[in-house]
């Protein structure tokens, strides 16, 4: 059986990535930090934030899970994102997108791509996932209304009251929790 | 109309009534001679009735059964006229005429008619046997029936036909008149034939003419059976006597014996009759023989089976009769039977609430032992190793107690003089082996080979991972160093000794973590030194390394007053020895040596850090209550607080006034009971509690964790199925339950709310 994940692992980033050079050894210790990564996550239970992989024996796609802060106008709220992770990371920071419709100034409704610096220009390797979703949940709370993705979201933020209304009108609630 | 058919009718019809008359004779002098004899029978058909019929009167006269009882022996003078006359009847029956048979009727009839006088005989022998149980009733019986027989028999002159058609009718009424009670005369009759096992008793052996009589009267045939059982039984009796509880030597070449001398010679009689030569009448008795054989060797093994359980207590010294077993096993399929009466001995004798596990781990090495020497490939062990390892938890901790020879009571289980050998790998098998042979027929699928290993070895097989060993070593080895309290190095150097020992069995790998903990012992005595001599403490603390230690038992106490001050003065010389090294300090584990200085006496004793911690605080205040006592030194569970005052008020320092409330002695007082303080046997009983948490508490502690775990892929994943949950666990590091483990632990958790589960489907409860 152990034998047969650590097997499995390694393979399915390899199918994925195009860098030739990328060893069964580096996709390993990926794997590896992965591994640390989710168990740190898991020991730490941060409220409200979460995520775990998608399926067992890739550790490279996760799904995650972000509660609205409280005394935000996301508070109750909770969205889904989805991690995937590349397979030369922490060089590189992982694909983070939300699954659930967020209307949000950094947030492309549509699409669900975040425009959050840690997750571009200013990644560094000692991010975690757990940073990772402490920064999302705490961007949900403060905008960066300098540089939106949706601009009508970033207009009408200064109006809460109406900014709420929008953001009702397109969230759509976790789909095992409606059932 | 004379169709072609019609002459080969008739035509086969001549052939045949010609080959009759003219027998086997060459042309067709048989015919002549017939004609020469039965003259009259060929031409004249009256003629030939009447002479026949006058021979057959003759003839039946001559063969009529007598009443031996009243009627003279038949004269034997006018043999040659009744040949004569038999010739004749004998020819005239080559006809296919009816009034022969008619006449073959008559004779049959008489001996029915006749047969009352024998049964007469029978019944008077059978009620005279029924009333005494004498068997010489039921030899006589059949003397007597002999006598009828031979009185009733045809001359042997009279030819083959008569004398066949007789002892058809004669055995017919004869087995007809025999009843039940005849059977069991016969059949003890048999078995009195048999040499007794006894040689004061002399046996009463019946000469081979009682055997030809048996076989002239047709019983050897009809009652083969009988026969058979009888000396099944009486192989049966003798086994059953002279093996019983006679385990030292092997009782199968003794009983091979028994056989060639006693039960070969009269299954001579009975078989082997016909038989000229020696060579002859073993061929007869080879197939014989052969069951006779297995019979002895089924009854030795079903009396082993049943004696199994024993054997093993006795082992070493029942070698024989495991031997016996191997070999009967061999011959006689048993083993499922045999599996099956040792589990069920175990489970009745041994896996009882009242056995203690050392018993049962004593009883199991002698049923590997055991076992390996009836069956080396281990097929019955694995089968009968089962219920013990799933009964006993505590079975490892024993097992791996008894490998650091952790035993007070002297006899260990493993032999001192079998070599300390590697654990033996479970490894996969070596086809290319050329002595390599296939799992025995009887294994079962989760069978693994063991080759024939050391005890140990076998020990650790059974279940499923050796880790388990490895984790409750860690644990043992935590308590014991621990327990170390005074600087003795050579209880280290044991400790290491042992280690080394485990090394060779279990692997440099498994065992990294012990080498830690031991070096762990000497560093910290290392560290000591050195601390000491920058600033002379009291204190004299074991440094271990919590990443290779097992759990310790938690606790919340802080130490008050002067040992604080002590604790962190050293904490800080050590800080400043190992500046990247930090001390947390376990004040609950280690004793302290403590001289209470009173008013009128001086106590000196060694207490465990909890009591040192609640006198300090008398030595603020005399009078304090249980709850203060409790909080000042943080929590601590109130027995333990307890038990803790009331060894003081035993040492006659502290005094409870009232429930709860305690005061220190300042002037021991007269009115107590008096008491030496030095009668203080055993001041560390708190040290009987294990410091170290047991491996079940671990796995909770683990099963957390997992927890965790659970909670986590249940938030992002939705719901999920329990073989789904299974898998996802394989995340967790270190996670080896098994589904049906996790499906018990899920359970828990939605008694408690945590989770709910819906068509298979668990998910978390919103809070």
């Amino acid at each position: 059986m152990e034998q047969l994940t650590t097997s499995l692992t390694p393979r399915a980033p390899t199918n994925k990535t195009p860098v030739a050079g990328s060893s069964q050894q580096a996709t390993g210790s990926v794997a590896k930090r992965l591994g640390n990564e989710l168990m740190t996550l898991m020991m730490s239970s941060s409220p409200g934030i979460s995520a775990f992989p998608k399926n067992d024996g890739n550790l490279f796609e996760w799904v995650g899970t972000i509660e609205g802060a409280p005394g935000t106008v996301y508070a109750g709220l909770t969205f889904r994102i989805s991690i995937s992770f590349p397979p030369n990371y922490p060089y590189v920071p992982p694909a983070i997108k939300f699954d659930t419709p967020c209307f949000h100034p950094n947030v492309d409704i549509n699409s669900g791509g975040i425009c959050l610096d840690i997750l571009q220009d200013k990644w560094s390797a000692v991010y975690s996932v757990q940073t990772i979703l402490l920064s999302l949940q705490s961007l949900l709370g403060e905008p960066n209304n300098a540089s939106p993705l949706n601009t009508d979201a970033a207009a009408i933020w200064n109006n809460q009251d109406a900014f709420k209304t929008q953001l009702m009108r397109h969230y759509r609630p976790l789909k095992d929790e409606s059932a | 109309m004379a169709t072609d058919a019609l002459k080969a009718q008739v035509r086969s019809k001549w052939q045949d009534a010609f080959k009759r008359i003219n027998s086997n004779n060459p042309g067709i002098t048989g015919l002549m001679a017939f004609s020469e004899v039965g003259h009259a029978v060929v031409h004249e058909e009256t003629t030939q009735h009447l002479f026949s019929k006058q021979s057959w009167s003759h003839t039946l006269a001559f063969v009529k059964p007598i009443n031996i009882k009243e009627d003279p022996p038949p004269k034997r003078a006018d043999i040659t006229t009744a040949r004569r006359d038999f010739e004749v009847v004998n020819y005239c029956r080559r006809l296919p005429s009816d009034w022969c048979l008619d006449d073959d009727y008559m004779f049959s009839d008489e001996i029915r008619q006749k047969f009352y006088l024998v049964r007469e005989d029978i019944d008077s022998y059978l009620s005279d046997y029924e009333l005494s149980k004498d068997l010489s009733h039921i030899s006589r019986l059949i003397l007597r029936l002999k006598e009828w027989y031979d009185a009733w028999t045809p001359p042997e002159e009279l030819g083959a036909t008569i004398r066949n058609a007789f002892v058809l009718v004669f055995q017919t009424q004869l087995y007809s008149s025999l009843g039940p009670t005849f059977v069991k005369g016969f059949k003890d009759l048999i078995a009195s034939t048999f040499p007794s096992s006894d040689p004061d008793i002399p046996s009463q052996t019946l000469d081979a003419s009682t055997w030809v009589i048996f076989e002239t009267l047709g019983f050897l045939d009809r009652y083969e059976n009988i026969i058979a059982s009888a000396g099944y039984e009486h192989i049966e009796a003798h086994v059953l006597e002279a093996c019983a509880g006679q385990w030292e030597t092997p009782m199968m070449d003794t009983l091979r014996t028994w056989m060639s001398e006693k039960v070969v010679p009269w299954l001579l009689l009975m078989y082997g009759r016909d038989a000229n030569t020696t060579d002859e009448a073993r061929a007869l008795l080879s197939t014989i023989g052969s069951r006779f054989d297995f019979h002895v060797a089924k009854t030795l093994c079903d009396l082993r089976t049943r004696e199994i359980f024993d054997i093993i207590v006795d082992y070493p010294d029942s070698a024989g009769a495991l031997q016996d077993l191997k070999e009967c096993l061999q011959r006689v399929d048993q083993r499922g039977a045999l599996v099956k009466s040792l589990r069920k001995a175990n489970r009745k004798r041994l896996l009882h609430p009242g056995a203690e596990t050392r018993l049962i781990l004593t009883q199991y090495v002698a049923t590997i032992k055991c076992l390996r020497i009836v069956d080396p490939p281990g097929v019955l062990l694995f089968k009968v190793a089962d219920p013990i390892r799933r009964e006993r938890p505590d079975t490892i901790r024993c097992i791996v107690s008894n490998l650091v020879g952790d035993d007070d009571s002297g006899d260990s289980l493993v032999d001192e003089s079998e070599p300390i050998v590697p654990l033996q790998q479970a490894d996969t098998e070596d086809y290319t082996d050329p002595n390599w042979e296939p799992e025995p027929v009887d294994a079962g699928p989760d069978f693994r080979t063991n080759k024939p290993s050391d005890v140990i070895s076998t020990l650790v097989s059974i279940y499923d991972s050796r880790d388990l060993f490895v984790k409750e070593l860690q644990v043992l080895l935590a308590q014991r160093l621990l327990a170390i309290t005074d600087d003795s190095t050579e209880k280290v150097e044991k400790e290491r000794r042992n280690i080394e020992i485990l090394k060779i069995r279990f692997g440099e790998a498994a065992l990294q973590v012990c080498e830690v903990m031991l070096k762990d012992m000497t560093d910290s005595k290392r560290i000591d030194g050195h601390v000491q001599s920058q600033k002379a403490s009291i204190v004299h603390p074991t440094i271990i390394s919590r990443q290779f230690w097992p759990m310790l038992e938690s606790s919340e106490i802080v130490m008050p007053g002067q040992f604080q001050i002590l604790q962190d003065q050293y904490a800080k010389e050590f800080s400043t020895f190992k500046p990247d090294k930090r001390l947390r300090w376990l004040p609950h584990l280690g004793t302290v040596h403590l001289e209470l200085q009173l008013e009128d006496r001086m106590l000196e004793v060694d207490v465990p850090p909890l009591e040192a911690a609640f006198i300090e605080l008398f030595s603020e205040k005399n009078i304090r209550t249980i709850d203060e006592l409790i909080n000042a030194v943080g929590s601590v569970d109130k027995s333990a607080a307890f038990k803790a005052l009331l060894a003081w008020v035993d040492l006659g320092v502290l005094k409870e006034d009232e429930p709860g409330t305690f005061r220190l002695l300042e002037v021991a007082e007269e009115a107590g009971p008096a008491r030496d303080s030095s009668s203080r046997i055993a001041p560390t009983t708190e040290q009987d509690l294990a410091p170290v948490t047991s491996l079940q508490q671990q796995q909770a502690e683990q099963m957390k964790v997992y927890w965790k775990f659970i909670e986590g892929m249940l938030t992002n994943l939705g719901q999920l199925p329990l073989d789904r949950i299974q898998t996802m666990l394989r995340f967790a590091p270190g996670y080896d339950q098994t589904i049906e483990q996790l499906a018990g632990f899920m359970e828990a958790a939605r008694r408690e709310g945590l989770v709910g589960v819906k068509d298979g489907l668990w998910k978390l409860t919103p809070r």
